[in-house]
């Protein structure tokens, strides 16, 4: 795969999805720059987590395009947008509770690798996520961030190209979230291209060199963190609501 | 924008304090206390209580046989009795081994796809007619015919998969279970087109084994054990150890999750569908060796292996082991006591089911979570 020259990693076009009469996305363009780290934000249901299902193919876009280096693949089966590259964590973790923590790593399929070899790598990731004591133990019987580190680890289980990932923040505590950033920013270095959906603020415009705003579907404010903070339409579509709404969101 | 931070705060804080800590030091605080439970969480009291309510049901229902019999006279506790009472426990251990091995291929499909296949029954009746028509038209011995009545049930599920149930997949269960129920119906009149609806059975190694002096079991009987243990064996570490197993239990555990690790989601579907026919016509061979069949036995073996997935719990590989074990030794206590037991034997299934289903719906294990 050659890089696109733009140096375009992912890119949504016009991407469009609706549930019933509600435009969960509706029309949504933005373009991740290879080899950054991108923040997606925006209120509650304004469609990330949508946006994320689109890129990933587990939900099929109505209309427009996904274009990963430059190819469409918007509407591909799941397993084929992995293969290409592209891997993700979930909002809430979904870890596979009934499988050990190396089996759950194990279960990433689509390595053109022998078993030993797999078998490495998993124990490499689990190391790096510090879960090398629990390796043995279940899924379902690690804590709630400990459970985030792990699908952290399985997302990485192929060398991926780019990592999406949906509030890897949210239910962390502050001394894991340090790790998990640190982390990120190691990919990054290695040259991964990560999207990061989050509430936590603080890890958006600390660490996100892009970031892009949604609400109601629609892409509203695009930039680095410094001019997002002073954006006028962002504070209105986002921070305005803080007096009325904001406790309940996230 | 810190603030908005921080009013999340307290609620996730407070989560992680209970849940956790700094990962660097949670070997020691979690592992003792995390034990080996499966990964199953505390159980809630209401589950316990069904749970115990449940295991009292099963000891009443295994003691009433002995009640009944005692109240008819066929039970008489000399000792020649007690031989005849070791004979058909034992036998009815063995026999559990053949149901528990086909009703994990009916507990896979549900675990995978959440279907309940009604065929399954009708299956394990095309198992046996595939094994009687290699053995009479071609000679072949039953236990050799495997090697090619596998393979062709193997793709025969495939083929329903493709034609029928990646259509109901995802659907409410009572579609999928409709279609193969059909599946099933038309399954028993293909069958009596070829077959017609006599009898049939294959004579092969009808002999007994003598265990103790007054205990012994066919040997056909411990043929079928031997196998399929060694067939459930093969398909435990299959799941278990293998790539291929790992993406089966992933798309079992949560289909979406494997989409993105990279399972090829409808391969998987398929596969599945292929090693839970072929283990249902296995079963086929295997109980064709002990009894007479026909086209319409496969009702019969559909409510058996329906009754031990919902006793061992929808889903669990294990449970439909016990269930299975369960199951066959209640049958032949029945037949062994009760007036009139093999026909009542069905009873004992139909009663088993409906009992576990309002005492504990989720059976011995529970429901696997989807």
């Amino acid at each position: 795969m050659m890089p696109d020259a733009n140096g375009i990693a992912l890119e949504a076009r016009d991407l469009r999805k609706a549930f019933g009469g509600v435009h969960a996305v509706d029309g949504c363009s933005f373009a991740v720059p290879r080899g950054k780290i991108c923040g997606l934000i925006g209120p509650n249901g304004s469609g990330k987590t949508t946006t994320f299902n689109l890129l990933t193919g587990l939900a099929q876009p109505d209309g427009g395009q996904v274009l990963h280096d430059g190819v469409d693949i918007a509407g591909l089966k799941p397993y084929r947008i992995f293969r290409r590259g592209i891997t993700r964590t979930f909002q809430i973790t979904r870890v596979f509770r009934e499988m050990t923590v190396l089996e759950n790593m194990l279960s990433v399929t689509g390595l053109a690798v022998p078993d030993r070899v797999a078998r490495e790598r998993a124990g490499e990731l689990i190391a790096l996520v510090n879960l090398t004591h629990l390796r043995g133990e279940y899924g379902g019987r690690l804590s709630y961030g400990q459970q985030k580190l792990l699908e952290f680890a399985r997302a990485l289980m192929t060398d991926p190209d780019v990592i999406l990932l949906d509030e890897p923040a949210a239910g962390v505590n502050r001394t894991l979230l340090q790790q998990l950033l640190e982390q990120i920013h190691r990919l990054q270095e290695t040259g991964k291209t990560i999207l990061i959906v989050e509430h936590d603020m603080n890890v958006i415009m600390n660490h996100c060199e892009r970031i892009f705003v949604m609400d109601y579907g629609v892409k509203i404010a695009e930039g680095p963190p410094s001019e997002i903070q002073g954006n006028e339409r962002v504070i209105e579509a986002y921070f305005g609501r803080r007096q009325s709404g904001v406790v309940h969101a996230g | 924008m810190d603030d908005r931070a921080e009013m999340l705060g307290p609620e996730k804080a407070g989560r992680e304090t209970a849940f956790s800590r700094p990962f660097a030091d949670t070997a020691p605080a979690v592992a003792p206390a995390v034990g080996r439970r499966r990964g199953r969480g505390w159980m809630e009291r209401s589950e316990v209580r069904s749970l115990y309510l449940l295991a009292a049901f099963l000891v009443a229902a295994y003691a009433l046989p002995f009640v009944i019999g005692i109240r008819y006279g066929t039970v008489r506790w000399d000792a020649e009795w007690l031989g005849y009472l070791g004979t058909v426990v034992l036998s009815g251990f063995l026999q559990g081994g053949v149901y528990a091995m086909f009703a994990v291929g009916l507990t896979m499909i549900f675990g995978v796809m959440r279907i309940i296949n009604a065929a399954h029954g009708e299956w394990v009746m095309m198992g046996a007619y595939l094994t009687w028509a290699a053995f009479f038209y071609l000679g072949v011995d039953p236990l050799l015919s495997l090697v090619f009545t596998l393979p062709i049930a193997f793709v025969f599920g495939m083929v329903v998969q493709k034609l029928l149930l990646n259509a109901v997949v995802g659907q409410p269960e009572l579609t999928g279970l409709l279609v193969t129920f059909g599946l099933g119906l038309t399954m028993i009149y293909v069958a009596e087109l070829i077959f017609t609806t006599d009898f049939r059975t294959i004579p092969y190694a009808p002999h007994s084994v003598q265990i103790t002096d007054s205990i012994a079991v066919s040997q056909n009987k411990l043929i079928s054990f031997t196998m399929a243990l060694a067939i459930s064996v093969g398909v435990y570490f299959l799941l278990k150890l293998t790539r291929i197993g790992k993406a089966i239990r992933a798309t079992a555990l949560n289909a979406e999750v494997a989409m993105v690790c990279g399972v090829n989601v409808g391969l998987i579907y398929l596969i599945t569908t292929g090693i839970a026919a072929s283990l249902a016509v296995a079963g086929g061979a295997l109980v064709s060796i002990q009894f007479g069949f026909n086209p319409e036995t496969g009702i019969i073996y559909t409510l058996q292996a329906f009754t031990i997935i919902i006793l061992g719990g929808r889903g669990h590989y294990l449970g439909a082991l016990i269930g299975g074990f369960m199951l066959a030794v209640l049958e032949s206590l029945v037949s062994l006591m009760i007036p009139n037991g093999t026909a009542m034997v069905e009873l004992a299934a139909y009663g088993l089911l409906i009992a576990v289903l309002l005492i504990r719906p989720g059976g011995l294990m529970g429901v696997k979570e989807g």
